[in-house]
């Protein structure tokens, strides 16, 4: 393999196949009947050791996919592949934070 | 039949043309009728008339074809005639090639091997290994696949299909020993990973070639 590029395609799309599997089940835990949103089930819910490692993973291949696809999209451009370095390190740091706020407010429960 | 042609000339317009039609009559054909006939300074590319040079590549009711291969009696009332997309138009259906050239060249399309010129022997292939590259060498470099990839469109350095098939076409070649030097130029961040399948380039080229095949084989000897 060559660089990032061949790395950042290949999970772009073993993200895209896992979130499949993650945000159905995501959508079936809670809309199964509408006591699941409730704000005490949700608690409850994101309080478990399971759905914390469940929440983890689908923030985690969630925020590598949104954040990779909008870099290939800035990238498709003259403009965005002039500042490629550029391109890479905000969209990366903008990625980080997102994830690592999102990981942090998971813990809270 | 009407032929509506989209000229260029400083500034873009659309130019209508009646045209007899003839059996066997294509739109290269009709092209040649409106320059002999109606207007002499209709200025478009052709060269060969059968296919295989890919001049006379023009988007035609929205597609781009060859029009040379492409029979009037396909259509019923009108044709319109444009010049590709995603190509700086220099006059009327004449677009600009240099750059989809120069990014065809960026890939080596050559046979890279060790050869001795005084002493030459014959390069011998099986069938099999010819099988390994055959279709992809029948791209004729009409730009018709240039022309519909969004790729393309957005990002002037996009080494594009057509180059992306020369690529994969050469590194399949049994007699070529090149397949590292390219696979470092397509690997680039102007190379196949800035396809995003959206396959256009195989539904219009005119070879049948399916470049976005070539392109997906160059990521799996990319990622080996």
């Amino acid at each position: 393999m060559r660089g990032f590029e061949p790395i950042a395609w290949i999970f772009q799309a073993l993200t895209g196949i896992a979130m499949v599997f993650l945000i159905t089940a995501h959508f079936l835990t809670t809309h199964a009947n509408h006591e699941m949103l409730s704000y005490e089930n949700a608690v409850s819910r994101l309080g478990s050791f399971e759905y914390k490692v469940f929440y983890f993973f689908l923030l985690l291949f969630v925020t590598f996919h949104a954040f990779n696809g909008l870099r290939a999209i800035i990238l498709d451009t003259d403009g965005g592949m002039r500042r490629k370095k550029v391109v890479n390190a905000v969209i990366s740091v903008i990625a980080l934070v997102a994830f690592f706020y999102g990981a942090f407010l998971l813990s809270r429960f | 039949m009407r032929l509506l042609i989209r000229r260029f000339d400083e500034k873009s317009y659309w130019q209508s043309f009646e045209v007899p039609v003839k059996r066997g009559m294509t739109v290269l054909d009709a092209l040649f009728y409106v320059r002999e006939n109606l207007d002499p300074t209709l200025a478009f590319r052709a060269s060969c008339r059968m296919g295989i040079c890919g001049s006379c590549a023009v988007k035609i009711n929205g597609k781009p074809r060859l029009a040379c291969e492409t029979q009037i009696s396909k259509f019923k009332k009108e044709i319109k005639v444009e010049p590709i997309d995603n190509f700086k138009v220099i006059r009327d259906l004449v677009t600009e090639f240099e750059g989809f050239f120069a990014k065809h060249k960026k890939v080596k399309p050559y046979l890279i091997a060790e050869a001795d010129y005084e002493n030459p022997v014959e390069w011998l292939q099986t069938p099999k290994e010819l099988s390994r590259y055959y279709v992809f060498s029948l791209c004729i470099k009409c730009g018709a696949c240039a022309s519909v990839c969004p790729a393309s469109a957005t990002l002037n350095g996009y080494l594009g299909p057509a180059a992306l098939v020369s690529a994969y076409r050469f590194n399949e070649d049994s007699r070529d020993n090149g397949k590292e030097e390219r696979l470092k130029i397509v690997s680039d961040s102007v190379g196949v990973w800035r396809c995003h399948s959206a396959m256009e380039c195989s539904e219009v080229c005119p070879k049948q070639i399916e470049p976005a095949k070539a392109i997906q084989l160059l990521r799996r000897s990319l990622l080996r």
